[in-house]
C-alpha cells in the first residue's frame, strides 16, 4: 500500500514535470521569452530582470532547471495586457467557472448515475434505449451547438432564461444544462457498460445460484465492482473542474477562467496561458492522485499490494 | 565436415531471469536452465523431456539463437552464435529451423499457406520466381499437403495440416538443424503419430540434425535414438533412448517412465511422485530432486550431484548411481519395493 | 481473438458459403452520408453556386427554400450552401489529416516500444500516460496561443491528438505477436523487422486500427470545430464548419439557420462515423473497449 501511493505521487510528480517542461520548450520554440511574457513594450532594465531573474542569460538545461525553481516559487509572469501578476488574474476568474462546473457536477453525477445503473439494471428498456440515445447524442453534439440550441429555444423563442452574461442565478442555468446533459449522458453511458460488465461476471451468477436475493446482491456484489471503473471518469470529470468550460463560458459570454484563457490565447498573453495551464495540469493530477487513492480503497487487491508489483 | 564432429555443441549453458517476490522484496534469482551440456551429431535427433518448468523449450531456444544464455556457449557448425538480430544471425536462420507448439500461432492468419512456406524464399533470396513457386509446390507435397491446401488460410486447415505447413516453411531453406518444440502436444492424439511419423521420414530423408522437446515418453522414445531427462534445468539422465527407457537409472526417471502407460506392466507398480512440483523459483537445495525422491539420503539435501559417465552411453546425475556392473547395465539407488519391478 | 475468420479471406469451396453480411440500415445511411460529404469536398470548388466571399448585397439575411440561396444568405449577402460547402471540405480535410498523422505517428511509437522496448519503450508509455490524462483542448490552446493559428499548424496539432491510442494498440498487440505468434515464428525465418512488422504485423492489427481511427475522427472534427468556433482554429477567410457556426451566433436571433445548417452537418458527420464505427468494431474486434 505505501509503495502503492509513493508509486502513484511520482507519477503525478512526473505529469506535472512534463507540463513544465511541455511549457518550456513550446516556450523556448515560440521566441524570446522575456518579450513574449513581458510584452514588447516593456523597458530594456525590465527585461534584463527578467532575464536573469529567470536565468535567460545560461546555457538551456540551467535555464531548465531554473524555469522549474521559479514557477515552485509561483513566478508566473504578468499578464502583458494591464501588467498585472497573471496568478492573481487567474484565481480571481475561479469562482466564476465554480458557479458554472460544480453544479454540472452534481447533474451529471446525479443524473449519470442512477440512469446508467437503471438502464444496465433495465436492459433493453425503454429507459435504456433513451439513455444509450442520449448518450449518444451526447457525444455528437459539441457543447456549443447545444449551447446554442438551448439559447435558441428558451432564450429567443421562448424568452424564459437570459442568453449570456453573470448577472443573477438564472444567468447559470443554461450553461450548467449544457455542462450537464453531455456529460451526464457520458457517464451514464459508462455506469451501464460497467453495470452490465459486473452483471455477467461468475460470481453474480454465483451469488444468485446461492439464493443471495437479487437486490442484495446488487447491492453488495455489483455496485461495488462497478463503481471501479465508473470512479475514474468521475475522477476526470473532476479534473475539468477548471478546465472543462471553455467553450461553454465563450458561448455564455461567462467571465470564468475558460473566457480568460481564450481571450489570453487570442492576445497571445502567454504569461496567463501558461498559469491557466500549469492550473489545469495540477488540478488533473490532484483528481487523479484522488482517484487513485479511492481506487486503493475500493479494490481490496491494491489495499493488499498484491497487483503493486504488476505496475 | 566430417561426419563424426558435432553439428550443434552446446557447453554450460545457463538461462536466469530475477524476479522481484512483493514489491521491496529481495530480487530473487530464477535460474530456468541452470548448466546444461550436450551435442547433437548431423542426421542425429537428441530428445529432450521433462516437465513444465524444466527449462527444456528454454534450453531449445538458446540452442537455437532465439535467446542468448548467460553463461556457457553455443556452437553451431563449429562457430559461435552470431549477435541476435543482426544480418549474420539472420542469415544463419536459413540453417536452423524451429517447430512450434501451436501452428495456428506461429502462422500468419491473414495469408495463405503457400505464401507462407515461401517466405524463407523470399528472405533469403533463394531462387527467382520460377524455382520459388515450383519449390513450395514440392516442400507442400513432401509434407503430405496437395497445392490446393496452399491456397488456403490457416484456419482452413486442420491442426495436423497446419503442422505439416509450418514443417513445410521450416525446410525450405534445406536447414541442417531442427528445433522441436512440443511439435504435436496440441494437436488430436490420432494425428500425433502421423505427423511424428512424417517428422521421423523427413529427418532421415534430409540427414537431418534434429533437438526434439516433449513432456511426452512415447513420442520422444519414437523419435530420438539419444535422450535427455531435464529437471528443474538440469539435465539428470542421458541415455541411449530405448536403454534409457528399459533401465531408467535416475530417480525421476524411473518415476517418469513408471507413470508412462506400459502394457503388461500392472498399474500398482507406478512410482507416484510426491510432493511439491518443481518451481524455478523455490529450488531445494543439493540435489533439485531430493524433497520428492524416495531414495533421498542426508548427502542429497545438501550436496548437488554432478553429471557423471556411467559407461556405455548412460550419464546420471545422482548421488546414489553406480557405475555399470557386469550386465553392462547402470543402476540406480534400491528400494526393496522396486525390486519387484 | 486468433478463431477470428480473417476478414477478406475468400471462402474456401469446401466451407459452407458463409452468409452475405447485411448491412444495417442505419449504418448505411451513415455511409451514404459520408460518401456525400468527401464527394462535396472533392468537388467543392465545382459545386459551389457562388464564390464563397462573393457578396450579394441586395439578399443580405435571405432565408432558405429561396431558389437563389437554397439555404439562405448571411448578413453581408454571403449564399450560405456556398460557405458550408466550403467548410465540409476544411473540416473534413483537417480530420483527415489530422488522423491519417496520429495514426501513423502512434502505430510508429508503438511499433518502435514493442521492438525497442526498454528506455524508449517507458517513455513512450509516459508519454501516453501524460496525453491521455491532460485535457487536450487546453494543452492545444496553449500550442495556438504559442505559434499562432495556421492550417498546417491546426493540422498538426489535430494531429498529436488520439496519438496514444494507437501506440498503445499497436505496441500491445505487437509484443503479443512477437512472443508467442506470428511474428516471433516470422522473426525466427531470419525476417528483417521491417518486414516483420510492415507484411505481418501492419496487416493483422489494421482492423483494429482502423476501428481506433473510427473512434479518433468524429473526436477531432469536434476538437476542430471547437477551436474554430472560438476564432483560435480555422482563420478567415478560410472557413470550417465551426467558423460558421461561431458566426452564426451573432444572428441567432434574426437568421438562426446560418448557425443551424454547419451544426446539424457537424452533428450528423459525427454521428455517422460513430455509428460506421461501432459497427465495425462488432463485425472486425469485438475486443475493442
Amino acid at each position: 500500500m505505501v509503495y502503492f501511493i509513493l508509486s502513484r505521487i511520482a507519477r503525478a510528480v512526473i505529469t506535472v514535470a512534463l507540463v513544465v517542461t511541455f511549457a518550456f520548450v513550446v516556450l523556448r520554440l515560440s521566441g524570446d521569452p522575456a518579450l513574449m511574457i513581458m510584452g514588447p513594450e516593456a523597458p530594456p532594465e525590465v527585461l534584463a530582470a527578467f532575464r536573469s531573474a529567470w536565468g535567460l542569460d545560461l546555457p538551456i538545461w540551467q535555464q531548465y532547471f531554473s524555469y522549474f525553481g521559479a514557477i515552485a516559487q509561483g513566478e508566473l509572469g504578468r499578464s502583458m495586457r494591464d501588467g498585472r501578476p497573471a496568478i492573481e488574474l487567474v484565481l480571481e476568474r475561479i469562482p466564476s467557472t465554480l458557479a458554472l462546473t460544480l453544479p454540472a457536477l452534481a447533474m451529471k453525477v446525479g443524473i449519470g448515475l442512477p440512469a446508467g445503473i437503471y438502464a444496465a439494471l433495465h436492459r433493453g428498456g425503454p429507459i435504456d434505449r433513451l439513455v444509450m440515445t442520449l448518450a449518444v447524442a451526447g457525444f455528437t453534439v459539441p457543447s456549443f451547438v447545444l449551447g446554442l440550441v438551448l439559447v435558441l429555444v428558451f432564450s429567443v423563442m421562448l424568452g424564459w432564461l437570459p442568453s449570456g452574461g453573470q448577472d443573477s442565478w438564472r444567468h447559470a442555468i443554461l450553461p450548467v444544462l449544457t455542462l450537464g446533459i453531455g456529460g451526464a449522458a457520458i457517464l451514464a453511458r459508462f455506469t451501464r457498460s460497467a453495470m452490465l460488465e459486473v452483471l455477467g461476471q461468475p460470481y453474480m451468477r454465483t451469488a444468485l445460484a446461492k439464493g443471495v436475493p437479487w437486490h442484495v446482491a446488487i447491492r453488495s456484489h455489483a455496485l461495488p465492482n462497478a463503481a471501479i471503473p465508473t470512479v475514474t471518469i468521475i475522477g476526470f470529470m473532476v479534473g475539468t473542474l477548471i478546465a472543462g468550460a471553455v467553450v461553454v463560458e465563450s458561448v455564455f459570454s461567462w467571465p470564468g477562467v475558460g473566457r480568460l484563457l481564450v481571450v489570453a490565447v487570442a492576445n497571445r498573453d502567454l504569461a496567463v496561458v501558461q498559469c491557466i495551464l500549469l492550473l489545469v495540469a495540477a488540478t488533473m493530477v490532484a483528481s487523479n492522485l484522488l482517484v487513485d487513492f479511492l481506487y486503493g480503497y475500493l479494490d481490496p487487491r491494491l489495499r493488499t499490494g498484491a497487483r503493486a508489483g504488476a505496475h | 565436415m566430417s561426419a563424426t564432429t558435432p553439428l550443434v555443441e552446446v557447453e554450460a549453458i545457463a538461462r536466469r531471469y530475477t524476479m522481484k517476490k512483493g514489491v521491496f522484496g529481495a530480487p530473487i534469482e530464477v535460474r530456468a536452465v541452470d548448466g546444461v551440456s550436450f551435442s547433437i551429431r548431423r542426421g542425429e535427433t537428441l530428445g529432450i523431456v521433462g516437465e513444465s518448468g524444466s527449462g527444456k523449450s528454454t534450453t531449445g531456444r538458446m540452442v537455437l539463437g532465439l535467446e542468448m544464455p548467460d553463461a556457457g556457449t553455443v556452437r553451431f557448425d563449429g562457430a559461435a552464435i552470431p549477435p541476435i538480430g543482426g544480418a549474420e544471425w539472420r542469415r544463419q536462420r536459413a540453417r536452423m529451423q524451429m517447430i512450434f507448439q501451436d501452428p495456428l500461432a506461429a502462422l500468419d492468419r491473414r495469408l495463405p499457406i503457400a505464401a507462407q512456406v515461401r517466405e524463407p524464399l523470399d528472405i533469403h533470396l533463394i531462387g527467382n520466381e520460377a524455382e520459388r513457386e515450383a519449390r513450395v509446390v514440392e516442400l507442400l507435397r513432401d509434407v503430405g499437403l496437395s497445392a490446393d491446401h496452399g491456397r488456403r488460410y490457416p484456419h482452413e486447415l486442420s491442426g495436423g495440416q497446419r503442422q505439416r505447413a509450418v514443417l513445410a516453411r521450416a525446410l525450405a531453406t534445406r536447414p541442417d538443424f531442427l528445433v522441436c518444440d512440443e511439435p504435436v502436444s496440441a494437436l488430436d492424439v490420432s494425428i500425433q503419430a502421423q505427423v511424428v511419423n512424417q517428422l521421423i521420414d523427413i529427418q532421415a530423408a534430409l540427414g537431418l540434425a534434429m533437438l526434439f522437446i516433449s513432456h511426452d515418453l512415447r513420442v520422444v522414445r519414437q523419435v530420438s535414438r539419444r535422450v535427455g531427462v531435464m529437471y528443474l534445468g538440469r539435465i539428470v539422465e542421458e541415455g541411449d533412448a530405448d536403454d534409457l527407457f528399459a533401465t531408467p537409472v535416475h530417480p525421476y526417471t524411473r518415476a517418469l517412465v513408471s507413470a508412462a502407460p506400459h502394457p503388461g506392466r500392472k498399474p500398482t507398480e507406478r512410482i507416484v511422485l510426491t510432493g511439491d512440483p518443481p518451481n524455478p523459483a523455490d529450488r531445494p537445495s543439493g540435489c533439485a530432486f531430493h524433497p520428492r525422491c524416495a531414495f533421498a539420503v542426508a548427502r542429497c539435501r545438501v550436496e548437488s550431484p554432478v553429471l557423471a559417465d556411467l559407461g556405455a552411453g548412460r550419464q546420471v546425475a545422482c548421488h546414489l548411481a553406480s557405475p555399470a556392473g557386469a550386465g553392462g547395465v547402470p543402476t540406480g539407488p534400491k528400494l526393496p519395493a522396486l525390486e519387484v519391478a | 481473438m486468433t478463431d477470428l475468420a480473417a476478414p477478406g479471406a475468400p471462402a474456401s469451396h469446401q466451407q459452407p458459403v458463409r452468409r452475405r453480411p447485411t448491412i444495417p440500415l442505419g449504418v448505411a445511411l451513415a455511409i451514404a452520408w459520408l460518401i456525400g460529404m468527401i464527394v462535396v469536398a472533392l468537388l467543392a470548388d465545382r459545386i459551389t453556386p457562388y464564390g464563397v466571399t462573393a457578396m450579394d448585397l441586395k439578399n443580405r439575411l435571405a432565408l432558405p427554400g429561396n431558389t437563389g440561396h437554397w439555404l439562405g444568405t448571411d448578413e453581408l449577402g454571403r449564399d450560405v450552401l456556398s460557405r458550408l460547402i466550403a467548410s465540409v471540405r476544411i473540416s473534413l480535410m483537417i480530420a483527415f489529416g489530422a488522423t491519417l498523422i496520429s495514426a501513423f505517428v502512434g502505430t510508429l511509437l508503438g511499433f518502435l516500444a514493442a521492438h525497442l522496448r526498454g528506455a524508449f519503450e517507458q517513455m513512450v508509455l509516459m508519454l501516453a500516460d501524460f496525453q491521455a490524462s491532460m485535457p487536450f483542448l487546453i494543452m492545444a490552446l496553449a500550442v495556438l496561443a504559442f505559434f499562432g493559428s495556421s492550417l498546417p499548424t491546426l493540422i498538426g496539432l489535430m494531429g498529436i491528438y488520439g496519438w496514444e491510442r494507437y501506440a498503445r494498440i499497436s505496441r500491445g498487440l505487437a509484443i503479443s505477436a512477437g512472443q508467442q505468434g506470428y511474428a516471433g515464428a516470422i522473426r525466427q525465418l531470419g525476417a528483417t523487422p521491417a518486414r516483420i512488422y510492415l507484411r505481418h504485423i501492419l496487416p493483422n492489427i489494421a482492423s483494429t486500427l482502423i476501428v481506433s481511427m473510427t473512434l479518433v475522427f468524429p473526436e477531432v472534427i469536434l476538437l476542430e470545430s471547437g477551436l474554430s468556433f472560438l476564432g483560435l482554429g480555422v482563420q478567415p477567410p478560410m472557413t470550417s464548419l465551426g467558423n460558421m457556426v461561431g458566426y452564426g451566433r451573432e444572428y441567432l436571433t434574426r437568421a438562426p439557420w446560418i448557425m443551424l445548417a454547419p451544426s446539424l452537418a457537424i452533428v450528423v458527420t459525427t454521428f455517422a462515423v460513430s455509428m460506421l464505427g461501432d459497427w465495425l468494431r462488432d463485425r472486425l474486434d469485438p475486443t475493442l473497449r
